[in-house]
């Protein structure tokens, strides 16, 4: 992403529009009488996307309430103590999407939280002496740097699924060399803090992938730019953009407690396609 | 003074104080254990005038400590001008993200402070430790000061000092000042919580509903108390004596089986008061305590009442060059512990454990403060019969509503053990009453 091609994204024009269907279910084997959520799972409005039409479709059918997080991300939570087997809810909508490098201003009294490593992007030794090995080929550029050192990762990491999972930190899955989209944020995040660089973490959903996925947002200029390590690429009008935080567990689609339930299985399926082509 | 005739009760006293069941419980080894906490009849003494310089002084403290919290989950100015280094705030293990741009009722976030003081050998009062998280202790004093006066009250009628019955009134006032609307509750963790007797105490006195968890509930964006028939009533404030880690398990700690689901929703909804507010931690930590003369300079445009104990952050250079240079004389303390935990004097350490601490402190800098040691005044104690003197502080609470107010009374605790200069009851120390004369 260099030179001519930035000037290009940048002019943000409005590409594509796309149509999305989340659709997560829990099946218990045994019945729950009384559960909480909360479920952060509306596309965001930026500059890059506008969202529209967005319904929710909650089974059992209770009632919630609508709210926000400390990050600004928009959320429905509630109880549910209707007795039941599954619970299961749909969120679908269209969203508009452009090839804008950048998502949006930062707020500039939430800029300096995402620059210290929390949770789950924390770095341990070997990430530290990766880091330290290439120090010496950063670019001046901070987003010439974040696109480095995405390279970088995207050549020496492998994508596989099943060899990580939700609390897997980012020293662990470096050390693996292996691991799914929630992995690479998360090693890229703590790559970029180590840099004192401001990033945060970015949930989403992308055209053609059957889950929810996930990247980077690196501040630069007091604009937050989105990078996809798992892709080696910056964000694109493929990608929709839902929540942020410092790590995964701030911004999990779904949370939930359950009173009863024994044994549960949870099926995710997500559809992202081109209105008027899926 | 009048004091022997209230002496001869001191066994009664605390006969009557474990039959109330005065406790503190400590975890031990894994293991709950309560231990009384035995008390001290010879009462701390502050004239009238020393008492007024240290209200000025609690008062101001606490209106800035206030006024920090609200500008770091805001706009963080003080970080913004370069007084606070953001390393002391984002990398402080009690500064909380999730609580950015939640504004409590009336802006207040530490409704009860307890803030701890010594009296140094030349009379200077000193500051060692501001507690912004829900600080236990007021009870002690108050029942205490119950049974003296039951006990012994010719001491009282000879004797003209401050009344200081008036706490549950005070915390009631404060209590009712942030409600949103609805009932008042106290919310203990149970039975098996250090503070348990204080919570049912100042529940009783407050005329404040004791709850659990399990007995408040969130729907529809507010929060209910739960009657033994089902009925739901609307509360809106809640006394929270749990931590913030705790308190809502959809917010914090998913673990969490004593939190309500969702109140941290409410609260941010602005449908409920909670005292203390979360996220009180970055105030309190030992690392910011070096702040906090600058923020009364900053926020008040006043010169600080009350003095700090002389801090050194090893963080700024020229602070680590004092620290290794006069280490046998300084006490070092991790930031990141608590009730006595995590303190080690220079003086005492032996060259192995020395050149480790050193290395260490060299490592993580942010990590530690060192500070002077402070010869602080002894108060006599009585011990099997005979005075002797011992080292104490005094925790002195400020409760704020329209405007803080300083409680005349506190509570002194003292070290039993002779040789040690750490006074916390989570390690076995006495209380004391703490008499404010009335002029």
């Amino acid at each position: 992403m260099y030179g001519w091609q930035k000037q290009f994204y940048n002019k943000g024009c409005i590409v594509k529009r796309l149509r999305f269907d989340y659709f997560m279910k829990i099946e218990y084997s045994e019945p729950v009488s009384l559960c909480h959520f909360t479920i952060k799972c509306f596309p965001k409005n930026t500059l890059r996307q506008k969202a529209e039409g967005v319904s929710v479709a909650l089974s059992p059918a209770v009632p919630y309430s609508i709210g926000a997080d400390a990050f600004g991300n928009r959320q429905i939570y509630g109880r549910d103590d209707i007795v039941h087997h599954t619970f299961s809810f749909r969120i679908t909508g269209s969203v508009r999407t452009g090839n804008l490098l950048w998502e949006e201003e930062a707020d500039e009294d939430l800029t300096s939280v995402f620059r210290y490593p929390h949770g789950l992007n924390r770095a341990g030794e070997k990430l530290r002496a990766y880091h330290h090995e290439m120090a010496d080929k950063f670019p001046e550029d901070v987003y010439e740097k974040g696109l480095f050192l995405m390279h970088e990762l995207y050549r020496d990491f492998n994508y596989e699924k099943g060899v990580t999972e939700m609390h897997t930190t980012a020293e662990e899955a470096f050390c693996l060399g292996k691991g799914v989209c929630q992995d690479y944020a998360h090693i890229l995040i703590a790559l970029l803090q180590m840099e004192g660089i401001p990033a945060r973490y970015v949930t989403g959903m992308l055209i053609g992938e059957g889950a929810s996925h996930a990247w980077v947002e690196v501040l630069y200029q007091g604009r937050w730019y989105g990078l996809d390590p798992t892709n080696d690429s910056a964000v694109t009008d493929a990608h929709i953009k839902i929540g942020v935080g410092r790590d995964a567990s701030d911004c999990l689609i779904n949370r939930g407690i359950m009173h009863g339930g024994g044994t549960q299985k949870q099926t995710i399926e997500v559809i992202v396609g081109e209105e008027g082509l899926c | 003074m009048q004091q022997l005739e209230l002496l001869q009760h001191t066994d009664t006293i605390n006969e009557l104080l474990a039959r109330y069941g005065v406790k503190f419980g400590i975890y031990k080894n894994q293991e709950f254990k309560e231990q009384l906490f035995p008390f001290d009849a010879i009462p701390r003494v502050i004239a009238c005038e020393e008492f007024g310089f240290l209200e000025r002084g609690l008062k101001q403290r606490v209106m800035a400590l206030n006024l920090f919290l609200k500008d770091i989950y805001g706009k963080k100015q003080i970080v913004k001008d370069g007084i606070v280094p953001e390393d002391f705030i984002f990398a402080s293990g009690g500064y909380m993200a999730e609580c950015e741009k939640a504004l409590p009722p009336k802006g207040i976030y530490s409704h009860v402070s307890g803030i701890d003081l010594v009296k140094g050998k030349d009379g200077t009062w000193y500051v060692l430790e501001d507690n912004l998280r829900v600080p236990s202790g007021a009870s002690y004093p108050m029942i205490a000061r119950e049974f003296c006066r039951r006990s012994s009250p010719d001491t009282f009628h000879h004797n003209h000092l401050e009344d200081n019955r008036n706490y549950a009134a005070l915390l009631r006032h404060t209590m009712d000042y942030v409600n949103t609307g609805g009932h008042t509750v106290i919310l203990t963790p149970g039975r098996y919580n250090a503070a348990y007797f204080e919570h049912s105490y100042l529940a009783e006195k407050t005329g404040a509903h004791l709850v659990s968890g399990s007995e408040l509930m969130v729907e529809d964006d507010k929060l209910y108390y739960v009657t033994v028939d089902g009925r739901r009533e609307r509360v809106g404030a809640v006394y929270r004596r749990i931590s913030d880690e705790y308190l809502d398990p959809m917010n914090f700690n998913p673990e969490s089986l004593i939190g309500i689901p969702h109140i941290y929703d409410v609260f941010r909804k602005g449908n409920v008061a909670l005292l203390n507010a979360p996220g009180n931690g970055v105030a309190d930590d030992k690392g910011i305590y070096y702040f906090v003369p600058k923020m009364i300079r900053y926020y008040l445009d006043e010169e600080p009442i009350l003095a700090n104990a002389p801090t050194y952050l090893p963080f700024y250079e020229k602070d680590m060059q004092y620290v290794l240079e006069n280490f046998d004389r300084l006490v070092l303390k991790d930031v990141a512990e608590a009730g006595g935990y995590g303190v080690v004097f220079g003086r005492s350490m032996s060259k192995e454990q020395k050149d480790a601490f050193i290395a260490l402190l060299q490592r993580e800098p942010r990590r530690f403060i060192a500070q002077e040691i402070i010869d602080f005044q002894d108060l006599d104690i009585l011990e099997e019969g005979s005075v002797i003197p011992r080292k104490a502080d005094l925790r002195a609470f400020v409760l704020m509503a329209e405007e803080p107010v300083v409680w005349k009374s506190g509570l002194t605790r003292f070290s039993r053990n002779p040789d040690s200069f750490i006074v916390n009851s989570s390690q076995g120390g006495g209380f004391k009453d703490t008499w404010v004369l009335s002029h």
